[in-house]
């Protein structure tokens, strides 16, 4: 998977013959990002699929920062809830209103901030984890890549939800807890990519060119490596967003998110306690779920887009 | 504490259940003709043992299984025949005859009598880990003998108001004296478990199901269902949904079933939503400083909680009306005294200067007098630099304590306290180690208030640190255990009343157990499957969870052919939907990955 962009930071160390007094190797090095983002959404482009998904991040973003301008920044307050416990969808409440009173489409709009922020989060810190297992075991090889993907093996055939239920339900009820439970249980498939990008680039020329200049490990893994797998990374941390953001609304749907807060699990959990399954109402449990389906399939859809346009070999296959 | 289930894994419950639309027989008749009564309960046992239960299921199964001396009548809770037909006292009152009945037997053929009753009351009091049920009865207790098998003597060291509301199952000595540890023991070990109520126990799976059949030689009679299952659904709404369906006769309410719930079942064919007012109070509780019976100090409760005006003050910034007409939409009645009001007899309401009603700025004006004043940041500071930063232990799933939860943290936040809601599936842990601040607290009362009395005095806090025992809140006070004693000894039904009273009106000063509301028992029924029932009182009362055994007892079974509706109703369908887009989104999510994955590898 050699792709330009990717190399780009890698080669930029290596001075490209002087040129015009004017230009420095770091305003090259400039241009040629800037040349190579554009290129970048010149391929993204074409996908539909992903201009798709990407609108509909920005526009749940957008609702989300914005939120206190939106619904107001006391939708969220139980003492000041303006209607009556579980009315139905009116004028007045779009999406009707919870056992509160308050409403619920101001919640769902303050629940997109910690879902998204979970989903971010817990995603970043799964990646990393990842990334630097992935990394050192692919760069040491022996005795500690062994012991260190075996660790891997045993994490990638634990079951997530049952790990990271347990994780949560033994450390206190926050926002922390949740997004350290998932991060720590999905690590596992992003070490293993990372690892088989980590050697096919440890068997290119350079590297070894690199080695024979005096580069040492740690040089070669964060200037060399790392600039390489970084578009993986990039791809698999879209992905993985949506299976956080999944999990995240599991585990406060099963009351092991901070009660106090709203999420979207927390609002379907709050739903089936105050007994809307039983009672239908639909406009309770539909908006949170379907809004969690759709935040799930926009980053998934950006994801393949990322990936597609990184990867030219799964790009030619479209 | 009474309402910790233990751990509810609601995933199964919650999303099994609305997918299992294939339409069940229901059970009020079995394919063998016998009719079958099947309750959804959502609390589990804590042990069959009549010497260690203490849940409001256990110790319900023991009504059922078990004879006790004396039954409350249905009507208006008067002491009436149980295992005795007679009791009365000696001119000292220090001594106590009871007539026991001569027609009960063991449900393995042996007669039961003053000899069993005698060697239950002794086993009690040897204390040998037996009293952490009953110890309230018997502290007082001398010496209890059978001088005949109709004939049961109890010597009392002290005059004792509670002796016709004993509430301790008789046991079968010939069975329980092979027992090695009874401290130990779950009685859960062979089926069926011999006793003598109506009811027989046959049969008992954790956290499944408890199955009893009726005792056709019970002496009043035998009941007219042939089994009573109780079904243990650890989520309210799979419980209404198998009420839908018909896979159960009655939802217990316990908790009560939620508004939206009642509403949606009120308007279904074929069944009965039943309202009384409840047996429960629903308080909070604060921490006065865990210690054991010799005063050693443990566990990490705020120390601002030990002054009274920081106390006060968290119960004049709750305003219960508004818990009562938004948390409970009025299935409840606004909390004031520690005994409901139900049990008119006992129950006190404060007068009108003592009443703490709703007002945060008295509130404020308290918490500024006691030294915690407001800092830059809106925070109130306690004179040692530490903010009042309160835990507050609440029930996973009681969904109550969630909601009132969420009010609390903005009723203080505004005066500037903070709050930490830590819902736990089993608060006992934290709770018996001290280690909370404020508690979500409720118990069930019976008749004769002596047991949740009984359970603020100093003789029920631990013998070592951080182990159980009867206390609720570690609450020891001298004027309250002179009351106490006061009250037990007192055999004037007013004058006992008075002083009952008293203890309730120190308790409600003391800030320690501030009683939000009284939950209205809401519960549901079948009747296509149940045609009657008796609730207690009679007019306008509870079943589930009664003081006797006479809902279940009394309950007469439909005739017609039971028809089982398919649960084809919109939440179940709008279950299915929800379910199903997290399924398929799930599995094209993951779908997508493996194959994006499978070409990354090199």
């Amino acid at each position: 998977m050699t792709t330009e962009s990717a190399e780009t930071p890698s080669t930029a160390p290596a001075p490209v013959a002087p040129a015009a007094p004017g230009k420095s190797a770091r305003s090259l090095a400039r241009a040629r990002r800037r040349h190579s983002v554009t290129r970048f959404w010149r391929e993204y482009r074409t996908h539909k699929a992903g201009l798709f998904g990407l609108a509909a991040l920005v526009l749940i973003a957008l609702a989300a920062v914005f939120a206190p301008l939106l619904v107001g920044s006391d939708a969220q307050s139980v003492t000041d809830a303006p209607g009556r416990p579980m009315e139905s969808p009116s004028g007045a409440y779009p999406l009707g209103t919870d056992q509160f009173g308050r409403d619920l489409l101001g919640l769902l709009v303050w629940g997109a901030r910690i879902s998204l922020a979970v989903g971010l989060l817990a995603a970043v810190l799964s990646v990393a984890i990842g990334t630097l297992v992935g990394i050192t075991a692919g760069h040491f090889k022996g005795w500690y890549a062994t012991v260190i993907m075996r660790v891997t093996d045993w994490f990638l055939v634990m079951p997530t939800l049952v790990l990271a239920i347990a994780l949560a339900s033994v450390m206190s009820r926050s926002l922390w807890t949740i997004i350290l439970a998932i991060g720590v249980t999905t690590w596992p498939t992003t070490a293993r990519l990372v690892r088989a990008q980590t050697l096919a680039v440890e068997s290119r020329p350079y590297i070894e060119r690199a080695q024979a200049l005096g580069g040492g490990h740690g040089h070669i893994m964060a200037r060399h490596v790392l600039p390489n797998v970084m578009p993986l990374v990039l791809a698999q941390t879209t992905l993985v967003i949506s299976g956080a953001i999944l999990t995240e609304a599991t585990l406060a749907f099963l009351g092991l998110g901070d009660p106090t807060s709203v999420s979207w699990g927390g609002l379907l959990q709050d739903a089936r306690e105050a007994g809307a399954v039983s009672a239908g109402h639909w406009w309770y449990l539909a908006p949170p779920g379907l809004a969690i389906a759709v935040v799930a399939l926009a980053f998934t859809l950006c994801g393949r887009a990322v990936e597609s346009v990184l990867n030219p070999r799964l790009g030619a296959t479209r | 504490m009474l309402a910790g289930g233990a751990a509810a894994f609601t995933l199964t419950a919650g999303l099994a259940t609305p997918l299992n639309l294939a339409p069940q027989q229901a059970e009020a008749k079995a394919d063998d003709g016998k009719k079958v009564l099947t309750v959804a309960v959502a609390q589990s046992v804590d042990s069959l043992s009549p010497f260690l239960a203490q849940r409001l299921l256990s110790t319900s199964l023991h009504r059922l299984t078990y004879e006790y001396l004396t039954n409350y009548d249905a009507k208006n809770n008067r002491a009436i025949d149980g295992f005795a037909t007679d009791w009365k006292p000696s001119a000292d009152k220090l001594t106590w005859t009871y007539t026991i009945r001569d027609n009960s037997t063991w449900s393995d053929g042996k007669p039961a009598t003053a000899k069993d009753a005698a060697w239950t009351f002794n086993k009690v009091m040897s204390k040998e880990g037996t009293a952490t049920a009953n110890s309230n009865f018997v502290t007082n207790f001398r010496k209890v003998t059978a001088p005949s098998p109709t004939k049961l003597v109890i010597e009392l060291k002290k005059p004792q108001a509670t002796m016709a509301a004993l509430d301790v199952p008789i046991v079968p000595k010939h069975v329980w004296e092979k027992v090695d540890d009874i401290s130990k023991f779950n009685n859960d070990k062979d089926f069926p478990v011999v006793g003598n109520g109506p009811f027989i126990l046959t049969d008992y799976k954790v956290d499944q199901y408890v199955r009893l059949k009726a005792n056709k030689d019970f002496w009043r009679g035998a009941p007219k269902f042939d089994e009573l299952v109780f079904k243990t659904y650890k989520d309210q709404d799979a419980a209404v949904s198998a009420l839908r369906k018909g896979e159960v006769s009655f939802v217990a309410g316990q908790p009560a079933l939620t508004p939206a719930q009642a509403d949606s079942l009120k308007n279904e064919e074929n069944i009965k939503v039943n309202e009384g007012p409840g047996r429960r109070f629903f308080a909070l509780a604060t921490n006065p400083g865990a210690k054991t019976r010799d005063g050693e100090k443990f566990g990490d409760g705020h120390p601002a909680l030990l002054d009274k005006k920081v106390r006060q003050a968290l119960f004049l910034s709750v305003d219960r009306e508004a818990i009562v007409d938004k948390v409970f939409q009025g299935h409840a009645v606004e909390g004031a005294g520690y005994i409901p009001p139900r049990f008119s007899e006992y129950a006190w309401q404060p007068s009108a200067d003592q009443r703490m009603s709703y007002d945060p700025k008295k509130a404020a004006r308290l918490l500024d007098e006691a030294g915690y004043k407001k800092n830059g940041d809106g925070k109130r500071v306690g004179k040692d630099g530490r903010p009042l930063d309160f835990r507050i232990l609440c029930h996973a799933t009681d969904p109550n304590d969630k909601a009132v939860g969420k009010y609390l943290k903005e009723w203080w936040g505004d005066l500037g306290i903070g709050l930490k809601v830590e819902c736990l599936d089993d608060v006992s842990v934290p709770w018996y180690a001290g280690e909370y601040d404020l508690a979500f607290d409720g118990w069930s009362v019976n008749p004769d208030p002596d047991f949740v009395l009984g359970i603020h005095t100093c003789a029920a806090l631990p013998v070592k640190a951080k182990e159980s025992a009867a206390t609720d809140n570690f609450i020891c006070d001298k004027k309250f255990d002179d009351l106490y004693d006061k009250q037990l000894a007192e055999y004037d039904q007013g004058k006992r009343a008075d002083i009952v009273k008293q203890m309730q009106s120190w308790l409600y000063d003391s800030g320690y157990m501030n009683v939000l509301a009284y939950p209205n028992a809401v519960e549901a029924y079948r009747t296509d499957q149940i045609k009657s029932i008796t609730t207690m009182p009679t007019a306008a009362g509870n079943i589930y969870g009664q003081d006797g055994y006479w809902s279940w007892w009394s309950a007469v079974p439909a005739d017609g052919k039971s028809s089982s509706k398919d649960g084809g109703s919109t939440g179940v369908i709008i279950g299915i939907a929800a379910a199903a887009v997290v399924l398929v989104g799930g599995g094209a999510l993951f779908a997508l990955r493996r194959r994006s994955t499978a070409e990354d590898r090199e």
